[in-house]
């Protein structure tokens, strides 16, 4: 089973998006900061991970460097999921993993499985 | 310091801070949606589909005017494209996108068909806005039951090209709208013949046209308004 971490902060939307994402089938583990995804990726790697950018504590950038200091973290496909989406650019995230970028406040229901399924692809 | 410098920082000030409240409002109007898109999507009866479908839409709505405060502040430091746009077809994708926000309210809104079709140098991201901006002013003061029309115009002499919104509600005095214009760059004013507006929507589209060196303006009607964007004329207009 395709395991996704989801690296988010607001328990509410979190909740909402670990149902989506366990409805679409996929097995999900809920990181609300940086430390704790860092622990949870130590853990088990995930094949995925959805990212919140403004994150409690460090942003998302923090993580997103060193999850590319590491040889075995580097190649993890990144999703950001953000309310600031038209504040950034794919291309200049790729070097960083990053590999879709969701815009929360226009994203449907069914966008964050279908992001995952295409960085997978 | 002198007056002016003052004002411009006061201006910078407001500027920044209505930017800060429509970022940290963005977080949970979004959360509002997603949790509205979820109920919506459960076992429940028509007429509280009606009631979440309204919510969703209100946040929809909501969410585009803090996205549009967060741009208007970013403005200066960016630099954006222009391009030939078709404004006759990005009307019909905003018509297309504005459908149930309408219909929910018991209104319709069209485009009006050219047989030979303009085109206008603009941003498309910044024209979208302010189309968008204009759209959502009509629906809130036009008459229920009426349609809210779309109009493109070629204006020959200045070589601009005016898409105008037009809607069916009440008059907008002349006076008012004279003394809007002299205040619109420096923060947003109230436009008392339509007294739940605060302004702050035609503030914002003024700052996009004029960031795409256009300008925004209002035609009053005896039955409503015409809110239209004027921006130069491509000159691939001559090939047509």
């Amino acid at each position: 089973m395709t395991y996704v971490l989801l690296v988010e902060d607001d328990p509410w939307l979190a909740e909402l998006e670990v149902g989506v994402l366990k409805d679409a089938g996929y097995e999900v583990t809920l990181s609300p900061h940086a430390p704790s995804a860092i622990i949870a990726i130590d853990d088990k790697q995930p094949d995925v991970i959805i990212l919140d950018v403004l994150l409690t504590g460090s942003t998302a950038f923090a993580l997103l460097h060193e999850l590319q200091s590491y040889g075995d973290t580097n190649t993890v496909p990144i999703i950001l999921c953000t309310n600031m989406a038209d504040s950034l650019k794919l291309e200049d995230l790729k070097t960083y993993g990053v590999r879709r970028i969701v815009d929360k406040s226009t994203m449907q229901l069914d966008d964050l499985p279908a992001a995952v399924r295409s960085v997978l692809l | 310091m002198g007056v002016n410098g003052e004002d411009n920082d006061m201006h910078q000030h407001e500027v920044s801070s209505l930017t800060a409240a429509a970022h940290e409002l963005k977080s949970p109007l979004a959360l509002m949606r997603q949790l509205a898109l979820r109920l919506e999507s459960g076992d429940i009866s028509d007429d509280q589909r009606r009631l979440i479908q309204q919510i969703t839409l209100t946040s929809e709505r909501a969410l585009r005017l803090t996205s549009d405060l967060t741009r208007s502040a970013r403005l200066e430091d960016a630099l954006f494209e222009v391009e030939p746009i078709n404004p006759e077809q990005l009307c019909r994708d905003i018509v297309d996108e504005l459908a149930p926000l309408f219909e929910a309210h018991g209104r319709s809104l069209a485009v009006t068909h050219r047989s030979h079709p303009l085109l206008l140098v603009a941003n498309r991201d910044l024209l979208r806005r302010i189309i968008m901006n204009f759209s959502d002013n009509a629906l809130h003061y036009s008459q229920p039951g009426t349609a809210v029309h779309m109009q493109i115009q070629a204006l020959t002499k200045s070589g601009m090209v005016r898409v105008g919104i037009r809607d069916y509600g009440p008059a907008l005095s002349s006076d008012m709208w004279r003394q809007l214009q002299k205040k619109l760059k420096h923060s947003p004013q109230t436009i008392h013949a339509r007294p739940q507006s605060s302004g702050l929507g035609l503030f914002i589209a003024s700052q996009f046209a004029e960031a795409m060196q256009g300008s925004i303006g209002a035609t009053r009607h005896r039955d409503g308004a015409t809110f239209y964007v004027e921006l130069q004329a491509s000159r691939q207009l001559s090939l047509l």
